[in-house]
């Protein structure tokens, strides 16, 4: 009872007592003065009604005021963001009351906002294709969009709540995919494979995230997948049909070759056979020789393929290229010579000696300059032109680098044909060609971890550049070009 | 007196036994290595029929062919065409188009190209195709259904 009393009205109260107590002694002892008396009565009704009016002031101007805050207060509590104070109270309370509309709007806005935001995601999670599942501490299934319902074939009624193991045609896996985790806070595009609900098992990309408390502690997961089941289909579809294709190039390259053979053999046979029936020795010495013809190419082809399969393992030696180079000057200059083809041999003074293998690189500039010549046959000059090959071997700016270049002027390539030359068995050749020659090349010049460079233009010309790292610790024969390590 | 017959080819040793499969049967067999010089010798010697191989240097088979077939004078000059993928041209009228299509196989899809642009063009394709490994003796057969003994 006493508790509801005010502070104030409890203080005058106390002050009122006391002064009549003291008033009730000095009366009782006579030992006041009218005057003295009259004194402390004043005082005492003054401080009575000043309390009193006090308390009037209050009960009519500020509690009413305050009870209207605390309204506004409880109403922005219930979420009724559309309370607004008057503001045209003239004294503190009307600052106070603007104050508080302000912060209403504020709150309301932010309300609007946060509302906004929910939905925006909500919306995402529900439209996206992806798979999108949470799971607790205790790898119950949280949340389920849509996009996992139609891949995996469940509601998300008869799954929320539900081990998340269901899902995953091995369960291991996502043990597998939560070790990873404790790395980081997630693992991305982890592959793995999801069960629907009728068994069928598809293929997905899950990127998983751990979702943790303010403070740290581990709540759970956030998994969004991706079904690449048709994606991979495809993949594999084009992978198998892109190794058949590669296999046919192969086989017409192989059969397209024999065929050249056995032609000649065939009509080497006629020869020895017609030579033989009308008693000609020289048709059948000249179509022998013939027949010998083909079956050189034949082993000749089959020495190539060899080539082709073997594990190329260069041998690295500090080589003088122009001792190389000048070897194979005089075995191509004659032919070309028979063919009409100016020869050039340009090295530049100074060159250092190269690591490399030299019987290797000798196979390799052979290749590359018997193809310039092939190359200057097949064109059809005018008179202005002469057919000409030019072989030159010089350092790259940075020295890091030799370069072995060839340039001819002849019949020069498509853009087509130029993207299947390293191919193997390409050849645009009809007869001598295998086609073997530029694939065997460029695996050499790969293990010497060097490059080769073309450039061509039909009917102007190709130049073929190779270029050979010089920093090669010669001393382990390994190719240090960043890729192996010296010491081993 | 007897016809003339002339081989352009760059492969020489096909060059020889052909010739020689000519020559026993009684023709008068000319020779060319290149497109180029069998034009040459078209032009100097009048063969009566012409075994024209397809892939060659200078001037690939097709391109004589085309010019030939383009010349009022030799657009009626019989031609047989020795090529390693005869096969698939053989059929050209009688097959739908993707009979023997086959997407790996770039060189004959790249010949029949041509000869479909050549017929666009209103020429004649040529008398016949050899397929290789040739039969010097079908060759012979071939030639005497065209233009007799
Ligand atoms: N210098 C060149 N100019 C034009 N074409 C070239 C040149 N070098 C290579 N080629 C093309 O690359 C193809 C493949 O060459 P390669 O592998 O050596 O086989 P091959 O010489 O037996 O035909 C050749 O048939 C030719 O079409
Ligand atoms: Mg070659």
């Amino acid at each position: 009872m006493l508790k509801r009393v005010p502070f104030y009205w409890k203080l005058t109260i106390a002050f009122a007592f006391v002064i009549m107590l003291i008033l009730m002694i000095d009366i009782s002892l006579e030992r006041i003065s009218e005057v003295k008396l009259r004194f402390f009565l004043i005082i005492a009704v003054t401080v009575i009604l000043s309390s009193i009016s006090a308390w009037m002031i209050v009960r009519l101007t500020v509690r009413p005021s305050l009870s209207k805050l605390a309204q506004g207060m409880d109403k922005l509590a219930k979420k009724r963001f559309d309370v607004r104070l008057n503001e045209n109270d003239k004294d503190e309370f009307g600052h106070i009351f603007s104050s508080f509309n302000v912060m209403a709007v504020l709150i309301s806005s932010y309300q609007t906002e946060l509302v906004r935001a929910k939905d925006f995601l909500n919306s995402i999670l529900e439209s996206t294709a992806d798979i999108i599942i949470s799971v607790n501490a205790r790898k119950e299934i949280l949340t389920f969009n849509s996009g996992a319902e139609k891949a995996l074939g469940y509601m998300r009624e008869e799954v929320i709540g539900k081990p998340i193991e269901m899902i995953f045609a091995d369960p291991e896996e996502r043990e597998v995919a939560i070790k990873r985790l404790k790395y980081g806070d997630n693992v991305v595009n982890f592959e793995t494979k999801f069960l629907t609900k009728s068994g069928e098992v598809k293929d997905v990309l899950l990127t998983l995230t751990l979702m943790r408390h303010a403070e740290g502690t581990f709540v759970g997961t956030f998994g969004i997948s991706k079904d690449i089941t048709e994606m991979k289909r495809l993949q594999n579809q084009l992978i198998q049909s892109q190794r058949l294709s590669a296999i046919g190039e192969v086989f017409i390259g192989i059969q397209h070759s024999m065929k050249n053979m056995l032609n000649t053999c065939k009509g080497g046979a006629y020869m020895v056979r017609t030579g033989l029936a009308k008693d000609k020795r020289e048709m059948f010495e000249e179509g022998w020789e013939i027949v010998q013809i083909g079956i050189d190419r034949m082993s000749d082809l089959s020495k190539d393929l060899l080539k082709y399969v073997k594990d190329w393992k260069p041998k690295l030696e500090p080589v003088d290229l122009s001792k190389v180079l000048s070897d194979i000057d005089t075995e191509i200059r004659k032919s070309a010579k028979d063919k009409g083809i100016e020869f050039h041999l340009d090295i530049a003074k100074e060159l250092p000696e190269i690591p490399c293998d030299a019987p290797m690189i000798h196979s390799v500039m052979m290749d590359i300059v018997s193809n310039a010549v092939d190359a200057c046959f097949w064109k059809d000059y005018s008179d202005l032109e002469k057919p000409n090959v030019c072989v030159k071997a010089y350092l790259r700016n940075g020295r890091d680098k030799a370069v072995l270049e060839v340039a001819d002027n002849g019949c020069g390539m498509t853009e087509e044909v130029k993207k299947k030359i390293f191919t193997p068995f390409f050849s645009t050749k009809s007869k001598a060609g295998t086609g073997l020659g530029l694939s065997i090349t460029s695996r050499m010049i790969e293990v010497h971890n060097g490059n080769i460079d073309v450039e061509s233009e039909p009917d102007m010309g190709t130049v073929f550049r190779i270029m050979l790292p010089m920093n090669v610790n010669l001393k382990n024969k390994e190719i240090s070009d960043g890729k192996e390590s010296a010491g081993n | 007196m007897a016809k003339k017959v002339l081989v352009i080819d760059d492969d020489e040793n096909q060059v020889r036994f052909l010739t020689v499969a000519l020559e026993e049967s009684g023709y008068d067999a000319l020779k060319a290595y290149n497109g180029k010089d069998g034009l040459e010798m078209i032009r100097n010697e009048r063969p009566d029929l012409v075994l024209l191989d397809l892939m060659m240097p200078k001037k690939t088979g097709f391109t004589l062919f085309h010019q030939l077939r383009k010349d009022d004078e030799y657009k009626d000059l019989p031609v047989i065409m020795l090529s390693g993928v005869a096969e698939v041209l053989e059929d050209l009228d009688s097959s739908s188009d993707d009979t023997h299509a086959r997407p790996y196989d770039s060189l004959r899809e790249a010949m029949r190209d041509k000869i479909r642009n050549m017929k666009g063009d209103g020429l004649l394709k040529p008398e016949m195709f050899i397929d290789k490994p040739i039969d010097p003796e079908l060759v012979v057969d071939k030639v005497r259904e065209l233009i007799g003994n």
